[in-house]
């Protein structure tokens, strides 16, 4: 009985939680690329270095004195501008080309390799790490989980129910889920179409930035730190049902916690071949998804 | 007249020329080829051979040259790729006729320069690559290592930290590719030799984003020592998410020298604080010599030198002394004097094993403190050369 529960405590408990803050970690840079896809049908292949950039900032500004609660504002802030500008003078531009998917993705995919390399020349190609906002750590269950990582998950959260609320049970979510839904409809009942698009990609942009301040302390800053991340948000968002946020928390959960116990079983070199299989499945099963489109339900 | 005079001025020309030529052969500069990655990611340990040779010439220069013959250098740039090396030295010994090459820094191009050298007739020396194979299954007659190998630097590390925990329980992490696993299959197989047992090991794929996953097969294994050979970005993950999970408490953690740089020492910050790996210079080497060198290099290039820096250096101390003791830059009889030599480097006293063309060194081990390596142990030449392996020549 002893070694069971040795496994269990040493073992599979301490998996399932960082398994779980990784999750979240994935969540939250998958958000903002499942409502930009789920609202604006805009494959944006730039996110990560959307995220890269809040990470940036967040390390620029850390280092210029500003306070880490303070940057968890500032920064999403300061990224609605350019997210705003980047819609209205690069994506409105292909936006009613007749494969809007190709151009887009080809679009944002250039535009984040310009980003990559403008990081690389503005920040020098070094990793840098700002400090960890909280220290310390806690033993739950005799499981010791860094003070951080429980904020992140607690905050995680947080930032997901109050991304829903606003979508699914304000005024403001109800007017871009109908500009979403039938843009000529929306646009005839006095719906500004094109400044409530920009708005949302800016909305998604600021969100990435978010995730990048929240995960620089763990993760670390460096310039293609925007791939990190990519592949599997987007396999969260392709197996969720592109653009549904629950789609997103539940897949990205699932996927991590699936990667985080494989890797006891089989060498984790399987964990990317395991997810991106999740992934064929549920193409093959079910294509739009485990949950349906945002605005689209 | 004019006819006689034009014949009388062309013999005379002749002679002199004729004179001049046979002047020229001892006055002629001694040419070394170097081929050199001064492009590509490899560029700062390019720059560091280059400042390492360039500052001896100079003081050996400065001092008469070698048998009264100055050095001169000839630069090419490797890329870092072999075959670029390789052609790139073949225009050295074919076109520029150098006497001796070296700067190869991938263990790739060290190879392939090798066998060009061989059939060129020529000798080389490489005074930066770590691969084993140089001077063991792979080795040449034409080829010399003036730097410490893998192995070198692994049983360094081994002694010291069989002398810091005796018997100690060593868990080993590392990335999931060639140079990943070589480096722990050596360090598992010097330590074990030690009376160190092995609880577990684990390759992570390059570039893991958490490194928490691994952290349970590492708490459950309960090791006294962590050996890791990731590099880079990597590092900073795996030692900052060790800090903030509590797993670096009394827990030993050492390393492959390219584990914790310069160029990733600022990130990890405090997480670095008693990392140790094996090495075979550091500038706080407490000699006259390595004083001088220290304080020449810093002087010439507004830079710390390190481990490549120091071993490029030595290596025209090397030559100079075989070329001295063999009283020629014959290949045959060069290589018959480098066999054996010993002469003086900033790290000290080393000697070329004559049977595998490696050079014994005393080894270091080096702890991060505070963004600084600080020496912690020694660990001299005989001990950490290992066997010769060599069965070519």
């Amino acid at each position: 009985m002893a070694p069971f529960l040795d496994y269990i405590q040493f073992v599979l408990a301490p998996q399932m939680i960082t398994g779980l803050s990784l999750g979240v970690a994935v969540v939250l840079v998958a958000l903002g690329l499942t409502i930009i896809f789920g609202l604006l049908d805009v494959i944006n292949m730039a996110h990560g270095e959307f995220y890269a950039m809040g990470a940036y900032l967040a390390l620029a500004l850390g280092a210029a004195g500003v306070n880490f609660w303070l940057l968890l504002v500032l920064v999403p802030l300061i990224m609605v501008p350019i997210g705003y500008v980047v819609e209205r003078g690069l994506i409105q531009r292909v936006f009613n080309s007749p494969d809007r998917h190709v151009t887009t993705l080809l679009l944002t995919f250039g535009l984040g390799l310009v980003v990559e390399e403008g990081l690389k020349i503005v920040f020098g190609p070094n990793t840098q790490r700002p400090p960890t906002p909280i220290s310390g750590a806690v033993e739950v269950l005799g499981v010791l989980l860094p003070n951080y990582r429980l904020f992140l998950i607690v905050v995680g959260v947080a930032i997901v129910a109050a991304v829903a609320l606003v979508v699914n049970k304000t005024r403001y979510g109800a007017i871009v889920r109908a500009a979403a839904y039938d843009r000529n409809m929306a646009a005839s009942l006095g719906v500004p179409v094109s400044r409530v698009f920009a708005l949302t990609f800016a909305f998604g942009v600021a969100l990435a930035a978010l995730a990048g301040v929240l995960l620089a302390p763990i993760y670390s800053v460096f310039p293609t730190m925007g791939r990190d991340f990519i592949f599997l948000a987007f396999t969260v968002v392709i197996v969720g049902g592109m653009g549904s946020i629950m789609g997103a928390v539940i897949a990205g959960l699932v996927i991590t916690q699936i990667q985080a116990l494989a890797s006891l079983i089989v060498s984790p070199v399987w964990g990317d071949p395991i997810v991106f299989s999740v992934m064929v499945l549920v193409l093959v099963m079910r294509p739009q998804g485990l949950f349906g489109r945002l605005g689209h339900a | 007249m004019t006819k006689t005079a034009s014949v009388l001025t062309g013999l005379l020309a002749g002679t002199a020329l004729a004179v001049s030529v046979h002047a020229a052969s001892a006055a002629d500069p001694i040419k070394i080829g170097v081929v050199t990655p001064l492009s590509g990611t490899y560029t700062p340990i390019g720059q560091q051979v280059r400042w390492g040779l360039e500052l001896a010439t100079k003081e050996v220069n400065a001092a008469g040259g070698v048998m009264g013959r100055q050095i001169e250098l000839i630069f090419e740039d490797e890329e870092a790729n072999p075959s670029v090396a390789v052609q790139k030295a073949e225009k050295l010994f074919e076109v520029q006729k150098v006497d001796f090459l070296t700067g190869t820094v991938n263990s790739g191009s060290t190879l392939a320069v090798g066998q060009t050298a061989e059939r060129a007739k020529k000798l080389i020396a490489t005074t930066v690559s770590f691969a084993d194979s140089i001077t063991t299954d792979k080795c040449s007659p034409n080829v010399f290592r003036v730097n410490a190998r893998a192995g070198q630097q692994s049983t360094a590390l081994a002694a010291w930290v069989a002398k810091q925990k005796p018997k100690a329980k060593v868990f080993f992490l590392g990335p999931d590719y060639e140079m990943g696993r070589s480096t722990v299959a050596t360090f598992k197989k010097t330590i074990e030799g030690l009376g160190a047992t092995s609880v577990g090991e684990v390759f992570a794929p390059l570039d893991s984003k958490d490194y928490t996953q691994y952290f349970g097969q590492l708490r459950q294994a309960r090791p006294e020592v962590l050996y890791t050979s990731v590099a880079g970005n990597d590092t900073v993950r795996l030692l900052t998410q060790m800090q903030d999970f509590g797993l670096a408490k009394n827990l030993i953690v050492v390393g492959a020298s390219g584990t914790v740089t310069s160029q990733n020492i600022s990130a990890i910050g405090s997480a670095a604080n008693g990392f140790a790996t094996g090495s075979g210079y550091s500038t706080q080497i407490d000699t006259p010599e390595n004083k001088k060198f220290v304080e020449a290099f810093k002087a010439a290039n507004k830079a710390d030198p390190d481990l490549y820096g120091a071993d490029s250096y030595g290596l025209i101390y090397f030559f100079k002394a075989a070329v001295e003791k063999a009283q020629s830059t014959d290949t045959d009889k060069l290589r018959k004097a480098m066999e054996g030599l010993e002469w003086m480097t900033p790290q000290g006293k080393k000697t070329m094993r004559g049977g595998d063309h490696q050079a014994v060194q005393p080894m270091y081990v080096v702890q991060v403190n505070d963004g600084k390596f600080n020496i912690v142990g020694q660990v001299g030449g005989d001990e950490a050369i290992g066997p010769d392996e060599c069965t070519r020549f």
